[in-house]
């Protein structure tokens, strides 16, 4: 087991328990902050195990999550809008954080790949990652005031 | 200790799984179910079949929770106007 499996393996953990501990309780507005931190938190935890297994190819993985974690998210904050009127939910220290942890790892495992191919796909999968979270939940704070009752 | 990944996986998917049964509310049922799709995909990638993880990603994380929102939704809203002319 190398250190990137072990850093894999703490970030799963730990994210993976946040995350699970916040989408079983609380009011929905806190349900849906824990599911987009899913992605945050899973997406570089895959990037970690690609570079851990020695296999690029396990990159697309990252890749497709990154695509459709926020599409998820995007799917909750259209349908759920009228639960989250109430409180619409904001966790500003929250996303800056998951984007910052993104970010560090993207930047950690572009450093091992080195120059090529491989580093456009990391560096396409770390801008899918942190611009759908930050889009995510900036749709999340603001809700979907035009789109209601459609 | 190369374990340790797969360990981690399963008993969070266990531990989701479970949450998701638990749960009372079809929205929220919803919330934690496509928490599992994801974390099943982390399992699946752990179990080194990447292929199967990248169909459960697909699936899981974004299209089954827009089918149970979806029909959720549409049961609401027929209970309501079913209501209405009472």
């Amino acid at each position: 087991m190398n250190g990137w499996n072990l850093a894999a393996a703490v970030l799963l953990g730990a994210g993976g328990t946040a995350a699970l501990w916040g989408v079983t309780t609380g009011p929905p507005a806190r349900r849906v902050i824990a599911q987009n931190m899913t992605t945050s938190a899973v997406c570089p935890a895959l990037l970690l195990l690609s570079q851990g297994y020695g296999r690029p190819a396990y990159v697309d993985l990252a890749l497709l999550l990154a695509l459709l974690g926020p599409v998820g998210t995007l799917v909750f904050a259209r349908l759920l809008s009228d639960d989250l009127s109430d409180g619409p939910p904001s966790a500003r220290v929250l996303t800056w954080t998951a984007a910052g942890a993104g970010a560090a790892v993207v930047l950690a495992v572009c450093v091992a790949v080195g120059p090529g191919r491989a580093l456009v796909k990391l560096l396409v999968t770390g801008a899918l990652l942190i611009g759908g979270n930050i889009i995510a939940s900036r749709a999340l704070a603001d809700g979907f005031q035009g789109v209601r009752g459609g | 200790m190369a374990d340790a990944l797969i360990v981690v996986a399963l008993l969070l998917v266990a531990a989701s799984a479970t949450a998701a049964v638990a749960q009372r509310d079809p929205a929220r049922q919803a919330l934690v179910l496509s928490f599992m799709g994801v974390l099943l995909a982390a399992l699946f990638t752990v179990l080194q079949a990447p292929d199967v993880g990248l169909s459960q990603l697909a699936v899981g994380s974004a299209l089954t929770p827009l089918l149970i929102m979806l029909s959720v939704r549409k049961v609401r809203r027929r209970g309501r106007a079913r209501k209405e002319p009472e």
